[in-house]
């Protein structure tokens, strides 16, 4: 899909409020601490008895801040992943220095990924239905993939347009173009877009049937990398226009310059190997932002760390980057805090924000030996400076071929 | 919107079985689809729901190969089957694959529920190591818009959207929204959604659906005063959207056209029901409109989202009352109750509507409920209407409208 | 107690016709050597793995992923050769 705003047309978005939970905590101050120090959150979990699935690591998020558990209205009806999506949404909000509910932003549009809702609390409802018939028929009612953006807008009193996204892997940055769309057209004048996701044994079943996950914690883009890691948790960013967060004296963290999206219409589990699909996406969003490839500083890859999709995706940067693909500093997320599924593409997003925010770029752990087929500049055991001035781009290349990408530029002394 | 967007293809497979003539000739007729579901699995309450809409056997023959088949989950055959038509309808043949810049935008309230159904009976019942890959990978909310891009190798944007029953109108909107932005030239864009016992029962026991009233039949009333619950249903619609350009290109004609869009939400909803922020969803309402140019007296019909859900036909006729602030109402057909909820018929009806085609009377309607002083279509339109407006509000505060003219 | 079983070829065929939803298609339609993966029978990396769960249910063995692979999986035959190796 070619997004062909001309640059100037349309109105510039800024990022003013970003909240996050995952398996580095609960918090953006804790995922920026984690993602700074390389620091892997993939070990062995508590959410459901795993021994009988194959593998058994995932980077859960750990318990909620007391503050917050007693604060959330409805906290005992509300699903795990509703919880982690409130939490961020809150966190947001608060940072952008908007006060709830929303009262004149209560146009505010909501726009939120996920892939499992609350299949978690679905399962042990369906454990004692399927066997007896019988169950406690509440713990379904936040099942559906829509229950945390709904939820999201419910609890900030929003009544502008509300939309839950559900493409795999790139739920949470189609939300974000969305929302990009929204607040660039003049739809709404604020946007709420992020996602959320709990660990639960349908997909960690799912996945290991496909034999798509690593038994240790994955690998992206290293030789002998043997699939993803699950991650749990929820991301959330407030967009706005540019003109009206600094009328307000809010300070922009980053600037969401763009938005593109593609399909393989390859398979539906194996990405196309020419990268095709994932660079025409690449391009859309840098064609959307109008910036051209030699503008961008970084990439926040999708680096699953299964074989396949990081060869796909080397394939992709070559074709967009030329030369330059090898030298390209890349951030891999998914090393610290696994796959987030549906959440992935807005926690990511939040990670690349960071990374503009604070001009630096997070570090992985070096995990074995470099693959020779994949010579890439991954950002290993330190953190780097970003590259002045320079944009990012974070790259979602989901299952069933559905790809998204996004492009962010620094605001403020990081800017250009 | 800036530039026109056209519909020009519409294919669609339901209860009223396959094809956009067979849904035009159900509506016509207005006589509930719903018949018997298997309840043999034991889900259902004893006195509980027993009819929903459902597709009849047999719909998809000729339309899937076998080989493409073989692993696709209900709703995906639905999705491809229904995009495969919609083509057809269109005139643009889908064999060679033209469809390289053609996005794909699919709603869907429930996802592939009977692969996820069996998925969570093999992990429960036999063990994680007896989930099956391929029922996972068609259990999953984007396998349908997944596989109709795999079939018709359309690599424009792929975006599943899941918002109950708001999502159609969500898909057709955002679908519209990229080719107004001058973002794609032809989208995909529609519902699908399957009914199994299970959800059935489910959706029963949470007290969601028609049952035996007083004289006997399980009907949906749509705006009734005897309403108590929606048919269930499934199926899959999907349209052709098409800018001008793209059309003329190839020749060809429109059905309809896409005058405006919009969605709100109502926070006073709990997360399975409605609530009661008509005022806010009706100044969205009037908003959309105007973004067309157009006032309420413009519409010359309303294909409604009433299903016959007590509360949420509630809501749905203090929207539009407000909307009319009070005066009298265009008329308000509600094809729900022909083909239930899900599925995406409400879709099709409207475009139907919109393309001139005659809905006919409103099965299980009786009587009037005072409170609400809406009463549905009992009949053609002595005209058809230049101007439709379709409305739908979810379950859990999502609400979705479509304003659609002449082609 | 043991019940006559079948040679594990005739098992694995069995297994590929149900667990892949072959529709038209008979066990001993399936010849021992021939390619099941590419070309042949034309079956791709999810059946692979659909057959992987199969197996491991119907001989009650375990699978290693490191195992999926092209040389064992090639044919019915040399399927059955692992599994034999295996059971």
């Amino acid at each position: 899909m070619q997004r062909n705003h001309p640059v100037g047309e349309g109105r510039r978005v800024a990022v003013t409020g970003i909240g996050a939970v995952c398996g580095l905590g609960w918090g953006a101050a804790s995922l920026w601490e984690g993602l700074r120090a390389g620091r892997p959150g993939i070990s062995s979990f508590h959410r459901f008895d795993h021994s009988r699935h194959r593998t058994h690591l995932a980077a859960e998020a750990g318990e909620p801040p007391e503050s917050f558990v007693r604060s959330c209205p409805g906290w005992r009806r509300l699903s795990i992943t509703d919880r982690f999506a409130l939490f961020a949404a809150r966190e947001a909000v608060e940072r952008a220095g908007l006060a709830l509910p929303l009262g004149e932003e209560a146009e505010a549009g909501v726009y939120f990924g996920s892939s499992t809702g609350g299949m978690y609390e679905s399962e042990l409802f369906f454990e004692r239905f399927l066997r007896d018939r019988r169950g406690r028929l509440s713990s379904l009612i936040p099942q559906q993939v829509n229950a945390p953006g709904d939820a999201v807008a419910r609890h900030l009193g929003s009544t502008g347009p509300v939309a839950t996204f559900s493409s795999a892997c790139a739920s949470g940055a189609l939300a974000l173009g969305a929302a990009l769309d929204a607040v660039r057209s003049g739809e709404v004048e604020l946007a709420v877009a992020g996602g959320s996701d709990s660990l639960c044994q349908l997909t960690y079943a799912g996945f290991n049937a496909l034999r798509s996950v690593d038994e240790v914690p994955c690998r992206p883009f290293r030789a002998g990398r043997a699939g993803m890691s699950f991650g749990e948790g929820a991301a959330v960013l407030v967009l706005e226009p540019l003109e009206r967060a600094l009328a307000r004296g809010a300070e922009p963290l980053a600037m969401l310059a763009g938005a593109g999206a593609s399909c393989d219409a390859h398979h539906m589990t194996a990405p196309d190997p020419s990268g095709e699909g994932a660079a025409a996406a690449l391009e859309a969003a840098l064609a959307d932002a109008g910036l051209p490839p030699e503008a961008v500083g970084f990439v926040n890859v999708h680096g699953t760390g299964t074989p396949l999709n990081d060869a796909a995706e080397w394939q992709a940067l070559k074709k967009v980057f030329g030369e330059r693909a090898g030298e390209l500093p890349l951030i891999a997320t998914k090393a610290l805090i696994g796959h987030l599924l549906g959440c992935s593409g807005a926690i990511e997003a939040v990670a690349t924000v960071l990374c503009l925010h604070h001009g630096e770029l997070h570090p992985v752990a070096r995990a074995g030996e470099a693959d020779p087929e994949l010579p890439v500049n991954l950002v290993l055991d330190e953190p780097l400076p970003v590259p002045g001035g320079r944009a990012a781009v974070s790259t979602s290349l989901a299952f069933g071929g559905s790809n998204a990408a996004l492009v962010f530029s620094p605001w403020g002394d990081q800017a250009a | 919107m800036s530039e026109p967007v056209l519909i020009t293809g519409l294919g669609t497979l339901g209860a009223w079985g396959g094809g956009s003539e067979r849904l035009a000739a159900a509506l016509a007729a207005g006589a509930p689809l719903a018949r018997e579901v298997d309840r043999s699995a034991g889900y259902h309450l004893p006195h509980g729901a027993r009819r929903a809409c459902l597709v009849p056997p047999g719909e998809l023959a000729g339309w899937l190969s076998p080989g493409e088949a073989r692993r696709m989950s209900p709703p995906s055959k639905l999705a491809v089957t229904a995009a495969r038509m919609a083509l057809r309808c269109a005139g643009i043949a889908s064999e060679g694959g033209d469809e390289a810049g053609t996005a794909v935008v699919i709603a869907t309230a429930f996802g592939p529920s009977s692969n996820t159904e069996t998925l969570l009976k093999q992990i429960l019942d036999e063990g994680p190591e007896a989930a099956s890959p391929s029922l996972f990978m068609e259990s999953v909310a984007n396998a349908p818009a997944a596989q109709i891009a795999i079939a018709l190798k359309a690599r424009g944007a792929s975006v599943t959207v899941c918002e109950r029953e708001a999502g159609p109108l969500i898909a057709l909107g955002t679908g519209a929204a990229e080719i107004a932005a001058g973002r794609a030239g032809r989208v995909l864009a529609g519902a699908v959604d399957e009914m199994t016992p299970l959800l059935h029962a489910l959706l029963d026991r949470f007290g969601a659906l028609a049952r035996e009233g007083e004289d006997g039949e399980e009907l949906a009333r749509p705006f009734g005063r005897r309403r108590n619950g929606f048919l269930a249903g499934e199926g899959g619609t999907v349209v052709v959207l098409e800018s001008a350009a793209s059309l003329a290109a190839r020749g060809g004609r429109a059905l309809a056209r896409v005058l405006a869009r919009g969605s709100a939400f109502d926070p006073t909803a709990p997360p399975s029901g409605w609530g009661h922020g008509h005022k806010a969803l009706a100044r969205s309402l009037r908003r959309t409109l105007e973004r067309a140019g157009l006032k309420p007296g413009d519409v010359g019909l309303v294909v409604s989202g009433a299903s016959g859900a007590r509360e949420g036909d509630r809501l749905e006729a203090e929207v539009l009352r407000a909307v009319w602030e009070g005066g009298p109402l265009p008329p308000v057909a509600a094809p729900k109750a022909v083909m239930g909820e899900y599925g995406g018929g409400h879709l099709g009806a409207a475009v139907l509507a919109a393309a001139g085609s005659s809905l006919g009377p409103t099965p299980g309607f009786a009587e009037e409920d005072p409170e609400l002083g809406i009463t549905p279509l009992d009949g053609p339109l002595r005209e058809a209407p230049s101007v439709v407006l379709a409305t739908s509000l979810a379950a859990g505060g999502a609400a979705a409208w479509v304003v659609l003219g002449r082609g | 107690m043991s019940e006559a079983v079948a040679a594990t070829p005739d098992r694995i065929k069995r297994l590929i016709v149900e667990s892949l939803n072959l529709e038209g298609m008979r066990p001993e339609m399936i010849e021992d050597e021939a390619p099941l993966f590419g070309e042949g029978l034309g079956l791709d990396s999810v059946d692979a793995l659909e057959l992987v769960v199969a197996l491991e249910k119907e001989f009650g063995i375990r699978i290693k992923s490191q195992e999926i692979g092209r040389e064992v999986f090639s044919s019915v035959s040399t399927l059955s050769q692992f599994i034999e190796g295996r059971t």
